[in-house]
This record gives C-alpha cells, sequence and structure tokens, in this order.
C-alpha cells in the first residue's frame, strides 16, 4: 500500500502536521476499497466519458 | 399579501391580473429582508436590478408580451453559478469579489424566459460540503428546525425555496449536492442526466462529476424549469392526475435500505406501498456494488476538485479546515489512480446500465437521514457511527458516478417534525419518467405547498 505520509512529507508544499490525522487515515481507506476494483480492471477498458457509452 | 405558492399558481393570478410582476417582485424581497437574517439563505439580494426587471417585465405583460409561465416569476440562482455583473462567490472568501463578465447558460435561458432574480444563494463553500454550514458567510439555517442544516452544498436554495421565498432556485450537484439538501428542506431537487444541462458558467467542482439542476416548491414546477433549462427537452409536463399505471419500478433490496434512520426507513416503505397502489409494477432488485461505484467517485473528485483548488493552498488561512482536508488528501493521489478509477467507472456502469432492460426507474431513501443539528459531526445507525458527510451523501453519489437522472422529494415527515426525502432516478435522458413518477407521488403524499413559518 502507498506510504501516503511519505508522500504528505514529499508534497510542494507539504501537507501541514495538523491535517494528517484527517487526511492519512482517510486515503488509507479509500485505497483499501480501491485497489480490489483496480486490480480486476479487464485490460481493454477505456474512461468514462459520458453515460452514453454504458450499454 | 396573500401569494400563491406554486409557479402555475402565480403565473394564472398574473394574467388575471390579480397581482402584477412588481407586486410579486416586492413581496418577495419583502419576504426576504424578513426572513433572511434568521436563515441566512441569500449572500446578495439584487433589490434594485429585481425592481427594473419587474417593471420591464410588467410593461411586456401590459403589451401583450407573454414569455412563458416563468414571466415574472421571482426564482434565485446558487452562488457558484455567474451571473453578469453580480459577485459570485462560491460561498468562499477566494472568490468574494469575484463579478463574472457573462451570465451562465441556465441563467441565461431563465432570464430569457422571464424569470426575476431576487438574488444569489448559499452555499457550503467551494459547494464541497453537505452542512452549508459556512466559515466566512455564516451557518444556513433549515427553515423546518433553525437548529439544524439545510443540507448542501445547496443549502441556501433549498432553505429559499422550502420557506417559500421563491418557488424555483438553480443548485449544482456534484455527489448530491442539489438532492441533500431538497431532502433536508422538504422540497423538489433534480439532478439532471450529466451534460443534458448546460455547465456553462458553473463554477466547476468535480470536472466529470459536476451537475446543473433545479429545486422548486412541486415536480410541476420543477418540470416547467427543466424544460427551460434542458439541451434537449419533450417539453413534458405532468398531468394533471398522473399515475404510475404500468410503470416498472425497482426497490433495491441491497445498499439503498442499509443503515437508514428508521423513521426514514418507515416513510420509504410506505411509499413504495403507495407506488404500488398507484399502479407501478414494484420489483425487489439486487443492485451491483453500489460501494464501489462510491468508492470511484470519491477517487475521482477528491483528484479533480484538488485540480481546480490546490493553486489556492497559498491562501489556506482563508480557506475552511474541512476544505482543506479534502484538497490535500487529493493533491496527493497519483494521476495512475486517478484514471484508472475512471477506467473502473466504465465497467461499473456497463454493469449498473442492465437493470433498465425490465425497470423503468428506481426507488431509494433520497438520504438515509433527516437534517442533523449545526455541529453534528456523526450520526449513529444503531450501534454504528457515521459521518454525517458520509451518511447524508452515500445514496446520491453513485447517480453522479453513473449519470444518470435523479429527482428527490418529499414523502413524509419524521415526529421530530423534520422533512423526509424520496429519490427516483431513471436511465439516462429519462427526465420525463421522473417527473411523472414525480407528480403522481407528490399528489398522493399531499405534502407538497407544506411550508414552516417564516422564521
Amino acid at each position: 500500500m502507498t506510504d501516503w505520509k511519505a508522500l504528505a512529507a514529499a508534497a510542494e508544499p507539504p501537507v501541514p502536521e495538523d491535517l494528517l490525522p484527517d487526511v492519512i487515515p482517510a486515503l488509507e481507506k479509500l485505497e483499501a476499497a480501491f485497489r480490489p476494483l483496480e486490480r480486476a480492471l479487464p485490460p481493454d477498458t477505456l474512461l468514462w466519458t459520458s453515460c452514453e457509452d454504458d450499454a | 399579501m396573500t401569494v400563491p405558492v406554486t409557479i402555475g399558481e402565480i403565473g394564472a393570478a398574473l394574467r388575471a391580473k390579480k397581482i402584477s410582476v412588481r407586486e410579486l417582485t416586492e413581496e418577495a424581497l419583502r419576504r426576504v429582508a424578513e426572513a433572511n437574517p434568521r436563515l441566512n439563505a441569500f449572500l446578495t439580494v439584487t433589490e434594485a436590478a429585481a425592481r427594473a426587471r419587474a417593471e420591464a417585465l410588467e410593461d411586456e405583460l401590459a403589451r401583450g408580451i407573454d414569455r412563458g409561465p416563468l414571466h415574472g416569476i421571482p426564482i434565485a440562482h446558487k452562488d457558484n453559478i455567474c451571473t453578469r455583473g453580480v459577485r459570485t462567490t462560491s460561498g468562499s472568501k477566494i472568490f468574494a469579489d469575484f463579478v463574472p463578465e457573462h451570465d451562465a447558460a441556465i441563467v441565461s435561458h431563465l432570464n430569457d424566459a422571464g424569470a426575476v432574480m431576487i438574488g444569489k444563494t448559499g452555499m457550503h463553500e467551494f459547494a464541497y460540503g453537505i452542512t452549508s454550514n459556512n466559515p466566512h458567510f455564516g451557518a444556513i439555517r433549515n427553515p423546518w428546525d433553525l437548529g439544524r442544516i439545510p443540507g448542501g452544498s445547496s443549502g441556501g436554495s433549498a432553505a429559499a425555496v422550502a420557506t417559500g421565498l421563491i418557488p424555483l432556485a438553480t443548485g449544482s450537484d456534484t455527489g448530491g449536492s442539489i438532492r441533500i439538501p431538497a431532502s433536508f428542506c422538504g422540497v423538489v431537487g433534480l439532478k439532471p442526466t450529466y451534460e443534458r444541462v448546460s455547465r456553462k458558467g458553473v463554477m466547476p467542482l468535480g470536472l466529470t462529476l459536476d451537475h446543473a439542476g433545479l429545486l422548486a416548491g412541486s415536480v410541476r414546477d420543477t418540470a416547467l424549469g427543466y424544460n427551460l433549462i434542458a439541451k434537449h427537452s419533450s417539453g413534458y409536463l405532468p398531468p394533471a392526475h398522473a399515475d404510475l399505471r404500468g410503470m416498472r419500478i425497482g426497490v433495491p433490496e441491497n445498499f439503498f435500505v442499509e443503515r437508514i434512520a428508521p423513521e426514514v426507513m418507515l416513510s420509504f416503505r410506505a411509499a413504495v406501498q403507495t407506488a404500488a397502489a398507484l399502479g407501478a409494477h414494484v420489483t425487489e432488485i439486487r443492485l451491483p456494488d453500489v460501494e464501489a461505484v462510491n468508492v470511484v467517485g470519491r477517487v475521482a473528485q477528491l483528484s479533480e476538485v484538488s485540480a481546480l483548488l490546490a493553486g489556492y493552498l497559498d491562501r489556506r488561512t482563508e480557506i475552511g479546515r474541512d476544505i482543506l482536508v479534502l484538497v490535500e488528501q487529493g493533491r496527493l493521489i497519483p494521476a495512475i489512480d486517478y484514471l484508472n478509477a475512471q477506467r473502473v467507472r466504465t465497467v461499473l456502469a456497463r454493469d449498473f446500465s442492465k437493470i433498465w432492460k425490465n425497470l423503468d426507474c428506481l426507488m431509494t431513501p433520497a438520504t438515509a437521514i433527516t437534517a442533523p443539528k449545526i455541529g453534528e459531526m456523526t450520526v449513529a445507525f444503531g450501534s454504528i457511527s457515521e459521518d454525517v458527510r458520509m451518511a447524508a451523501t452515500r445514496l446520491a453519489r453513485p447517480f453522479n458516478v453513473l449519470g444518470w437522472p435523479a429527482l428527490a422529494l418529499p414523502c413524509g415527515f419524521s415526529s421530530a417534525g423534520l422533512p423526509i426525502g424520496l429519490q427516483l432516478v431513471a436511465p439516462p435522458q429519462q427526465e420525463d419518467t421522473l417527473l411523472q413518477a414525480g407528480a403522481a407521488l407528490e399528489d398522493a403524499f399531499g405534502i407538497a405547498g407544506r411550508r414552516p413559518p417564516l422564521p
């Protein structure tokens, strides 16, 4: 999983320390839910552009 | 002065010369002046311009020029919707002095139809939240209980319509920002199909999630406004006695009925029974992975909003903390994740679209809760505690991600006297189905037009 704390420190400007408790856990939780969806992507999948292409 | 409630009634009174456009405008301005100090629904009241406009429209009527159902009707625009010569703050200190040179497309359409802009409505800062508890312009209040939030981000529009200050207001909806305040304030809110209503001149937030739409006091008033702002509209207006005969309505048996406040669930179940009694074929349906849709929507939204707002971080002292937290989250999400979220969205949209093979419409609660108190950060569902923002958005956001049209309308009141919202959802471009079903249900519920006392 991503080291969000390291990313936050490396960002320009860095994420302020006082915001980290509200930034890092939320991203960790979101990433945990997102990675399995990302891994299951069929290789020929295009970007979503509008709901006209759904059928 | 007693002013009729709906646009149709007001229009009839205008044309019967029982009331003039001038009187209508003056009465709206008077009511705004009376209620706004406590409600805080309006950020800007355009008194002089409204009076001049009313004068011109009154003269037009006298000369036999009638622009149609919105001629002379007082309305308001959310303050992230550009209005030429009138400041458009997006509820932010950053744009506190921004005065657009052009009207948004939605504003132009309503102007051309003869609407009278009374002012600009308050909102959650940058439209990026659901409380409308604005750190720069003050908390907007829910007219049903001034200690509660109106929802957001179109909180001012919803509060103004609910109080009867105006019958129609514009809004924008990126993750529920029209439907959530409609639900909390007991008004109708329409988020049309993605791109069905031009976003030109609406300050962007979620670049692939934003929708422009309307809040109104009734479904029929919503239909009148929608026909004027949609790129392609059939001009459909629900008949006087709309019914649901033959309409195939799906009621989700998963996600949309989980972690719902008991009184909301009771009203929702009663609404489903009403739909069946009106002739709808109601069937339970198991939806694909809705939670995945919300996950993808959040990745996309965080990235898109940060792309727009990260440039203002050098002025972070002028931005609310809740916004800063979200902008910082979005700033850290890699481009690869954003792009793959948009690819997962394609897969999910394809899966979800299959449900329309056997259905015309979905019915869900609009929000899992009624309006929380100002400052309340969490809500409890039995032993489970949930962040207020998540609880408010999780039933609305999926339809921003899928781009489907969705309509929120009041279906009941809690024991505390707070409105409870119902959500109807249709396939892309099928707004007429929503308006038909909404009007039939609204008639059956018999609560449209119920207004709180002027605060």
